[in-house]
């Protein structure tokens, strides 16, 4: 049972990497290849039994997490993005492969003639009774022929052939079947060149750029100018840049950026403390009212605590996205429901996405909505976990509330709390939806020249340097952002981890 | 043991041989990635196709969003489409990537409204099949205005009259902070975004965001918030769904929102937006049409299926009636002519201008979309708030590297 199950797996795996094969992705094949074979190693072999449960996580880890990092540092090393993504044999292919026609250019109508070897000859008719012919047998020089030479037939008197030797005229629809291999023929009739057209005509071309690959010169044919690759683009000597541009390595380039660029450089450090405010108070919030109703929830002269308990985890169950925009909605200065209370009530109007303080008190309610409910079911796990006697050697004690509180009930949530919280400031730091969908990182700021406005934080700044580049969008300087985020965030976390001694405590309890 | 491994090996050969051909080139093959609104309309016209050319062709449905992305990396890969539904103001990107081919229609070509193959024009090259066209105008609610008006100092008069924030009814609005929305009144003044080189080409150095006419029209736009004809926290949903609710007299917006307003049983008007002290407004002419991919192997019957299957008039006005936007196609349009929401959008888009299809674009949405804010906001008067834009622009385009 076990075998036939990895037989199907491995059948699959190695389909699979056939697939990525002929697609010409090797490194994903042998990655594919290689976690299979350790994958029947760990079966087949005794001594590896710990690795038959660890290998799955290993695997799903360095496909899910590890390999789009290396692959956003891989793109953050080029210039990957509008104009650039092509590889170099591409863009010159389509430079090489790049025709015009000529002032005056010749077009004439064209038959296609076929022998019984699937040989092609192809007939240009130029004037009446006259036409260029090839010889056939791959031949694609033309020749002048007159259409009443001995050889030609043409039976119906339309004044076309009907064969030519041996070869018979092909029908429409059997020319039409070849027409993808007839849009690469190139027929010469000497200095002149020609190209199919359409499912008619063949018509005059010329070259327009020549190439030269040892070089990488590329010949402008009709203006005589030189090209040369200048960071992934063609370039003249005048600065004349040409489409479509390549993709190419630009070493440190865009992390450079982040120190010459002062579009990037210049609001990171607002972004960064706006960024850091915003993980913090959304944790510190979440967990505060979390915990508050967990307490209520938790005490036993409550009624109806199973009831409100699954009223309050309703904005969990509910997809986050929906809410996000339910309350930008909410917030709406005209016409949102949260300033038509309090219109009614106080008559104030709140410019909620217009100042740039209360379009953060926004965004930091609606997260504190979607966030609470996550602490609240965690505190209430977690304050299970309490045992009992110590609130009742606290009272005999003499402790209040107060007290049990502070000493008994928070220390003592901590330990299963601390690295959840940690994670949460993680997530929060990068959490691009709520921040996207109130308020785009709106409103702007006065005075700025730069892409960033007062709520957003480092991803959704990254995500508008990505898409509003003065030239399209900038997936390398992107990249690049986004791996010296996951640095500061790595960062964060690892302090945090060490300040709340949550890894240690948590070892010491498993 | 032996029979696993046998088994084993007999399942993966199986699976080798299966897997190969899928990876076999597509010449001879027609490959189209078209929209869900699209789909059904080509298929028609691809069967024609068939029957005639013994050529199959495959619609595949892409989302709209996603074809521009998608494009860009199956493209290259060798396993993108033949032809791709587009808008004419992604052609600066698609051309700039090397993915789109462009196209000879001919003869055909003077068969489509002049605009329409201007915004399909890129670099002196026609670079798709263009089959509908669309601009702004104004829109408005008959029961609340009974007439449009012909300029905007009678609509300044008219949406005070009908403003009553207390009750909830608006005059007048459009998106504040939206620079599509907003173009008419800058374009009124002479303003724009990128002018055009002697070729006819837009050219990214000539950012006209801090002209004159730029900020006459900043301050237009100003003066509106400052009448209280604009409200301050207009945005798209909350101008679209006012509307629609009925307690909206006028807004300015596009053809997309006809079928919300008919849905909603409002009884609206089409007109042209009112002269702006006696100039016209410009809106922004958007173009949709067909793309060749770079990467076919199929140019020729691409070209062909385009030329003598989609321009024609039965499935031009098959698009149209599968979603009703402007055909550039003139037989096509000449049909429809009667419809009057129609003329009057098409009369807009004479008024207009084709969007800027230029990459350099992506540094222009978001910033000036930004200082629209700044002015509406009455954060920044609006000379500075156009100036620091185009500073903005310009810095973007020049760039460091």
């Amino acid at each position: 049972m076990k075998i036939a199950a990895l037989g199907v797996f491995d059948a699959l795996a190695v389909w699979a990497a056939a697939g990525l094969l002929a697609w010409h992705n090797y490194g994903l094949a042998a990655a594919l290849l290689i976690g299979a074979a350790l994958i029947n190693y760990a079966v087949f072999n005794p001594k590896a039994v710990p690795a038959r449960y660890l290998l799955p996580a290993f695997i799903a880890m360095a496909a899910m997490v590890v390999y789009p990092i290396l692959y956003t540092m891989f793109i953050s090393f080029t210039n990957y993005g509008t104009g650039h993504i092509l590889s170099q044999e591409g863009a010159v292919d389509q430079f090489t492969n790049a025709y015009y026609a000529p002032p005056e250019a010749k077009e004439y109508p064209f038959h296609a003639y076929g022998n019984d070897a699937g040989d092609l000859r192809f007939l240009l008719i130029t004037a009446r009774d006259q036409g260029l012919l090839t010889r056939g047998g791959g031949a694609t020089a033309l020749e002048e022929v007159s259409l009443s030479a001995p050889g030609f037939k043409d039976e119906d008197g339309d004044g076309v052939p009907d064969a030519i030797g041996g070869y018979a005229r092909l029908s429409r629809l059997k020319l039409i079947s070849k027409l993808s291999d007839l849009q690469e023929t190139t027929l010469s009739y000497g200095e002149s060149v020609f190209r199919l057209k359409d499912l008619e005509k063949f018509a005059e071309v010329r070259k327009r750029y020549d190439y030269h690959p040892k070089s990488e010169v590329l010949t402008d044919l009709v203006t005589g100018k030189t090209y040369v690759p200048v960071k992934g683009t063609f370039t003249a000597a005048d600065g004349t840049k040409l489409d479509p541009g390549f993709q190419n390595a630009v070493g440190w380039d865009n992390y450079l950026a982040f120190f010459t660029d002062d579009r990037v450089s210049g609001p990171f450090l607002r972004v960064f403390i706006w960024t850091f405010e915003w993980a913090f108070l959304s944790v510190f919030m979440t967990f505060g009212l979390g915990l508050s109703l967990a307490l209520m929830l938790n005490d036993s002269r409550l009624r109806l605590r199973k009831f409100y308990r699954m009223l309050l985890i309703i904005p969990y169950a509910f997809p986050g996205f929906i809410s996000a925009l339910i309350w930008a909605g909410f917030f709406n200065t005209e016409v949102g429901i949260v300033n038509r209370i309090l219109g009614a009530a106080m008559s104030v109007t709140i410019p909620w996405f217009q100042d740039p303080f209360w379009a953060r008190v926004a965004v930091l309610v609606v997260n504190l909505w979607l966030g609470f409910p996550y602490m609240m079911i965690i505190a209430l796990g977690a304050l299970q976990s309490i045992p009992g006697e110590m609130y009742e050697a606290a009272v005999v004690d003499g402790a209040n509330g107060w007290h049990r509180f502070w000493r008994i009930t928070l220390p003592n949530l901590m330990i299963a709390v601390a690295p959840l919280l940690v994670g949460s400031f993680a997530f929060n730091f990068n959490n691009f939806n709520v921040i996207y969908l109130v308020t785009k990182g709106l409103p702007a700021i006065v005075g700025a020249q730069t892409p960033a406005g007062a709520t957003d934080i480092l991803i959704s700044y990254t995500y508008r340097l990505a898409f509003e580049g003065g030239r399209g969008t900038q997936y390398g300087l992107a990249s690049a952002v986004s791996i010296i985020i996951f640095i500061i965030t790595a960062t964060i976390s690892l302090i945090n981890f060490k300040l709340t001694g949550a890894v240690e405590e948590m070892s010491e309890n498993v | 043991m032996k029979k696993a491994i046998v088994l084993f090996l007999a399942l993966s050969l199986l699976v080798v041989a299966a897997a190969l051909p899928a990876a076999a080139s597509q010449a001879g093959k027609l490959l189209i990635w078209a929209d869900a609104v699209r789909t059904p309309v080509l298929k028609t016209a691809a069967e024609s196709f068939t029957r005639e050319y013994k050529i199959p062709v495959d619609i595949v449905e892409v989302p709209f969003g996603d074809i521009r992305g998608k494009l860009a990396t199956a493209g290259p890969a060798g396993e993108g489409p033949d032809i791709v539904v587009g808008p004419h103001d992604w052609l600066g990107e698609l051309v700039a990537n090397g993915l789109i081919a462009p196209i000879d229609l001919g003869s055909e070509k003077s068969k489509f409204v002049p605009v329409t193959v201007e915004a399909f024009t890129y670099n002196n090259k026609l670079y798709g099949l263009p089959y509908a066209m669309e601009a702004i105008a104004l829109i408005y609610n008959k029961k609340m205005v009974p007439t449009p008006p012909k300029t905007f100092e009678e609509l300044i008069a008219m949406a005070r009259k009908l403003t009553d924030k207390k009750q909830g009814t608006y005059g007048y609005m459009l998106p504040g902070a939206d620079a599509y929305h907003s173009y008419p009144i800058i374009s009124a003044f002479g303003g724009y975004i990128f002018g055009r080189d002697a070729g006819g080409n837009f050219n990214p150095k000539d950012v006209g965001l801090d002209s004159p006419g730029a900020v006459k029209g900043a301050r237009f736009i100003e003066r509106l918030i400052k009448e209280g004809v604009q409200p301050r926290g207009a945005d798209y949903n909350t101008m679209a769904n006012l509307f629609k609710e009925g307690k909206l007299g006028m807004m300015i917006t596009g053809p997309w929102e006809i079928a919300n307003a008919r849905a909603a049983r409002i009884n609206y008007g089409v007109a042209r937006i009112p002269a702006i002290e006696g100039k016209k407004p410009r809106p922004f002419v958007g173009v949709q049409g067909f793309m060749v991919s770079a990467h076919s192997k199929n140019v020729v019957l691409a070209n062909e299926f385009l030329k003598g299957f989609v321009a024609t008039k039965d499935v031009m006005l098959a698009l149209y009636k599968q979603d009703p936007r402007i055909p550039a196609y003139k037989p096509a349009l000449e049909a429809v002519d009667d419809n009057p929401d129609l003329k009057a959008f098409a009369a807009s888009a004479s008024d207009g201008q084709p969007m800027p299809s230029i990459p350099e674009m992506s540094a222009v949405w978001g910033a000036y979309n930004d200082k629209l804010s700044l002015i509406l906001n009455g954060e920044q008067t609006p000379d500075k708030a156009m100036k620091d834009l185009a500073a903005q622009v310009r810095k973007a385009i020049e760039g460091k590297k």
